[in-house]
């Protein structure tokens, strides 16, 4: 039976779910575009706020969902993404004649894995989490039919997505074998410590991290990234690289905080971190269009990402978590912004922004805000957030990976200033006003403002996550 | 026995899976896919999860394969017009695959003894049935289950959707 702790403790999911079924009824029944949207954004600020209440218990083990802190958190962070996603795709949408309710619900379903994600105790419902969110963003990265290059990216989203699903199911069924439990804190404590040289532990370690490596489309597990980030609508490109690659990190720091230290681990995420930062910045140096080249450039960001995974004895759990939420509204941010410049007719090459930031002066300020945050100039999160990862890296004595990320970083600031100097210091050809809807511009602005203030003021995240992550 | 047994069916799933890869005739990689999963099944068997090894054969061997077939029906891929009747070199490790996993079939069911597990991790020791099986999955892993349903949902949203005609 569940009680009622239960029930309060999994109300978030069900919030989701009845959301996401009543949009799909509302799109039967009634004929206006909007219902369906308005209900979606209700049901995830409702999740999102029930989520942030404490709650009576921190888990509910009859049901294997945790309400810890950190759970809370992403979970309140998802649902409040997926209500920003779900506002820009409703101009950007109707300027794309994007119709229909699977939309809206197609968004609500993915949240849902995200949460579930985010509130799993053990292997299966992370697992599962982590699939009913990518199953969602093949949907989603597809939605645009009138377009061929759409369908195409998301045939390649899901080749390469069911593969990795099959390596994290491999994975997740060798660990259960050494282990016989499938709880997280059990498993990692018996399969990665470093006296432990059992063969199919480190088998099923190895198709883990093949799994994630694709989630969080490090190098070499990264193709599909520039191809989903050029052909989906912007919103849905600023979901995947705010929520999926928010989720994935996510899942590394909770299978993580149970060790203290890497062993076997190390060695690989290593490598992934240094050729992600690597291959990533490097490629998007060469790219002219913009949509590829911030896709080159989220690779490089998730390299990063992993540097802090890798830091793991110099706090640096806390660091991949709050760079995670950091990127986050820095994606949102500039792929809000991107859609609503391609939606007043700005094409896809690098030569189309030029001279944007006069005629389209919100968009492009957002823009320029985000890619300012994104090359981690001060008072920004994206500084703090880079920050605190090389902080960790040089505490944890991993100052080859410090070193060469702060490299990276100084390059990456050439391509995302490129696209600022396109927008403001070059004249464009066409003379045009700008069409935004107030909440295209109330979203840009706050996103704006988060990206500000938690870069000026990060401590009481940074305080909050210390004390879930200890 | 059921070692050996166990490895015998290992390497049949193994070899029907790969020529299920390698062949180029659709049909016949259903086939040898159709092979693997029985050899799957008795393995289930042999874990003492009779349960799991009908499942895999009705609804995998069974279903999956049969709508498999239907849609390569309609997508008309199988050339039947252009088919020959195969020669015995065709046939021959489909059959020798089958003609292993019957015997071994044959073998269990003519045995005294079926395999057991332990249940529960104390010294009691029986064969897994539904109730077990039931409790498991709806008590242990309920949440679970909810999450695949709505994924197979949204499974069929997203063909509906994707599968539309677009306009002209």
């Amino acid at each position: 039976m569940m009680s009622m702790a239960d029930i309060q403790i999994a109300l978030p999911l069900l919030i989701l779910a009845i959301g996401a079924l009543i949009t799909l009824i509302c799109g039967a029944i009634g004929r206006k575009q909007t219902t369906g949207y308005l209900i979606a954004v209700i049901a995830a600020v409702g999740a999102g706020l029930w989520s942030m209440q404490t709650p009576p218990a921190l888990l509910a083990p009859g049901l294997g969902l945790s309400a810890s802190g950190l759970t809370r958190l992403f979970s309140a962070y998802f649902c409040f993404m997926a209500a920003a996603v779900l506002l820009f795709s409703h101009s950007y949408n109707r300027y794309r004649d994007i119709a229909g309710e699977e939309y809206p619900a197609t968004i609500l379903f993915a949240t849902f894995g995200m949460v579930a994600l985010a509130s799993a105790t053990n292997l299966l419902l992370l697992f599962l989490g982590l699939e009913a969110m990518t199953f969602g963003f093949y949907i989603l990265a597809a939605i645009d039919r009138e377009q061929d290059v759409s369908s195409e990216a998301g045939l390649k989203y899901l080749l390469m997505g069911a593969l990795s699903a099959a390596f994290l199911a491999f994975g997740i069924g060798l660990l259960y074998c050494v282990r016989g439990s499938l709880g997280i804190s059990e498993i990692m404590q018996t399969t990665l410590a470093a006296t432990v040289r059992d063969p199919i532990a480190l088998a099923g370690w190895g198709c883990l991290l093949i799994g994630m490596a694709f989630k969080l489309s490090l190098v070499p597990a990264h193709l599909w990234t520039p191809d989903v980030y050029e052909a989906a609508p912007p919103p849905v490109v600023a979901f995947l690289s705010g929520g999926s690659k928010a989720a994935a990190v996510l899942l590394m720091v909770v299978l993580l905080v149970h060790v203290a230290e890497l062993g076997t681990l190390r060695v690989p995420l290593f490598g992934l971190a240094l050729l992600s930062m690597l291959v990533g910045n490097m490629a998007a140096l060469r790219q002219n269009r913009v949509r590829r080249m911030l896709a080159y450039s989220s690779i490089a960001q998730m390299g990063y990402g992993v540097v802090a995974l890798v830091s793991i004895q110099g706090h640096g759990l806390q660091a991949a978590a709050f760079y995670a939420i950091g990127y986050g509204i820095m994606s949102l941010a500039a792929f809000g912004a991107i859609g609503v410049l391609e939606a007043n007719g700005c094409g896809a090459e690098l030569d189309d922004y030029r001279g944007r930031g006069f005629t389209q002066p919100v968009a492009s300020g957002a823009l320029a805000i985000s890619l300012f945050a994104l090359a981690g100039i001060p008072p920004t999160v994206g500084f703090t957030g880079k920050f605190l990862i090389f902080a960790a890296a040089i505490r944890t004595g991993e100052n080859a990976l410090a070193i060469l990320g702060i490299l990276t970083a100084a390059v990456s600031i050439y391509y995302y200033l490129r696209l600022v100097a396109a927008l403001y210091l070059q004249r464009g050809a066409a003379e045009q006003t700008e069409s935004i809807s107030i909440n295209d511009t109330v979203l840009l602005a706050l996103s704006c403002v988060l990206i500000i203030l938690l870069g000026i003021f990060p401590a009481q995240l940074l305080d909050f996550l210390k004390i879930q992550l200890l | 026995m059921e070692q050996t047994l166990f490895y015998i069916l290992a390497i049949v799933t193994v070899i029907a899976t790969i020529l299920a890869i390698t062949e180029k005739h659709p049909v016949h990689a259903i086939i040898y896919l159709v092979t693997s999963f029985f050899a799957l099944a008795v393995v289930f068997y042999l874990l003492a999860a009779p349960l799991i090894a009908v499942f895999e054969v009705i609804i995998y061997a069974g279903a999956v394969m049969v709508l498999f077939m239907f849609v390569i029906m309609m997508l008309d891929q199988g050339n039947p017009e252009e088919a020959r009747c195969p020669l015995l070199v065709h046939c021959l490790p489909a059959l020798v695959l089958a003609g292993i996993i019957l015997a071994a079939l044959l073998l269990l069911l003519s045995g005294r003894s079926t395999p057991v597990a332990p249940i529960g991790g104390g010294s009691e020791k029986r064969l897994l049935d539904v109730a077990d099986f039931a409790i498991t999955l709806f008590k242990k892993y309920g949440v679970a289950i909810e999450i695949i349903s709505m994924q197979l949902l949204f499974a069929i949203v997203g063909v509906l959707y994707l599968g539309r005609r677009r306009k002209p």
